[in-house]
């Protein structure tokens, strides 16, 4: 958690998109580690965009009962979209001319 | 006692914080930030808080009640600067200071600021986790 | 369990308790704790330094380094001879939305530390321990 905190200091980042494709499981504990830290990010002034939650994982955080209050997205291409979106940029195919 | 200052910025009010406070000088803060912005009627409040290593219960509440006092005077309050220390920590105390925006640093907070004045439905600043 | 240095201070004013954030952290720092458990932990003595003038009408800080076989920590005892605490169980209750009450700062000093304990007469008056350890 301090190392990702200490990162958007030092990256000045305002929207970290936390991948969590590799977690094949979460229980009570990691879930309310990934809240606390999206909590600590807000308090710095970082958003966060969750990506890579699969159907099993959002079943098991509404199942334990835990409010993850952040948005979610199924992809990272998503997650970047929308945080490219958030900071009022947009990335555009550049016309390649043939010499 | 001490005094810390308050400068105007633009349509803001900036506050930096850059001692360890003891409880009357936050207290003293709280009024006087209420009293100038009566004064100068300022939009915005900025609170530095990038020097601060501690942020305890006492300065978590001086902050929201500052952000209250401003939604009152409908002006809005950015707090920038948290250390990644000090939000961890906030976090663990269980503290969420809701209702308060935050920004990495004074630039993006004025920024911030500048944007919720001129933009009141506009909302894509980072809140303070809830 | 080895006392290695003890510095005592009054809980008096909202000076000391600056001053006792202070001790806290240069004591944090010389036992060697990361600077997020250096933070968690002054944080924790901030808030039972408050309470003991707020609730305890005043009284005493004792800062211990202590060590057993294999670790090594800090300790923090603030006692007052206040009024004490009817009701520890509901003081330890996480009550921050409620203005004024005693339960503001116990639970989230607990939170902070690795062991905290809480002796209270009615009466005679309030004895909080916190113990945070060195992470290996």
């Amino acid at each position: 958690m301090e190392n990702l905190l200490n990162h958007i200091v030092r990256s000045g980042a305002e929207i970290v998109i936390i991948d969590i494709t590799g977690v094949r499981t979460v229980d009570t504990l990691v879930a309310q580690h990934l809240i606390k830290t999206v909590s600590a990010a807000r308090l710095m002034g970082a958003d966060c965009i969750i990506s890579g939650i699969r159907p099993q994982i959002a079943q098991t955080i509404v199942h334990l009962g835990l409010q993850l209050d952040v948005t979610s997205k199924a992809t990272m291409a998503d997650a970047f979209a929308l945080a490219l979106k958030r900071t009022g940029q947009v990335m555009s195919r550049a016309q390649i001319k043939p010499t | 006692m001490e005094q810390i200052p308050i400068l105007k910025v633009g349509r803001c009010l900036l506050v930096s914080i850059q001692i360890d406070m003891h409880d009357k000088l936050a207290m003293a803060l709280q009024d006087d930030l209420t009293q100038k912005l009566v004064e100068t009627r300022a939009r915005g409040v900025l609170i530095d808080i990038s020097a601060l290593d501690l942020v305890d219960s006492f300065i978590g509440r001086m902050l929201s009640n500052i952000a209250a006092m401003a939604r009152v005077l409908d002006t809005q309050t950015v707090v920038v600067g948290m250390r990644p220390q000090v939000a961890i920590t906030l976090v663990e105390l269980g503290l969420t200071l809701p209702g308060i925006r935050t920004a990495l640093d004074v630039d993006r907070g004025l920024a911030l600021i500048n944007k919720l004045i001129d933009e009141p439905e506009g909302d894509s600043g980072a809140r303070g986790a809830h | 369990m080895h006392v290695e240095r003890t510095s005592t201070l009054e809980v008096r004013t909202s000076e000391d308790v600056v001053r006792v954030r202070q001790e806290v952290r240069n004591r944090s720092g010389a036992v060697g704790f990361s600077l997020v458990d250096q933070t968690k932990f002054v944080t924790a003595a901030s808030e039972i330094a408050r309470n003991t003038i707020d609730h305890g009408g005043g009284g005493l800080a004792r800062i211990e380094t202590i060590t057993v076989p294999g670790k090594r920590g800090l300790r923090l005892v603030f006692e007052d001879q206040g009024p004490g605490i009817a009701d520890i169980a509901l003081a330890m209750q996480d009550g921050y939305s409620t203005a004024g009450g005693l339960g503001m700062g116990m639970p989230g000093a607990k939170r902070l530390s690795n062991e905290f304990y809480v002796e209270s007469v009615p009466g005679k008056g309030t004895k909080v321990t916190l113990v945070r350890w060195k992470a290996t």
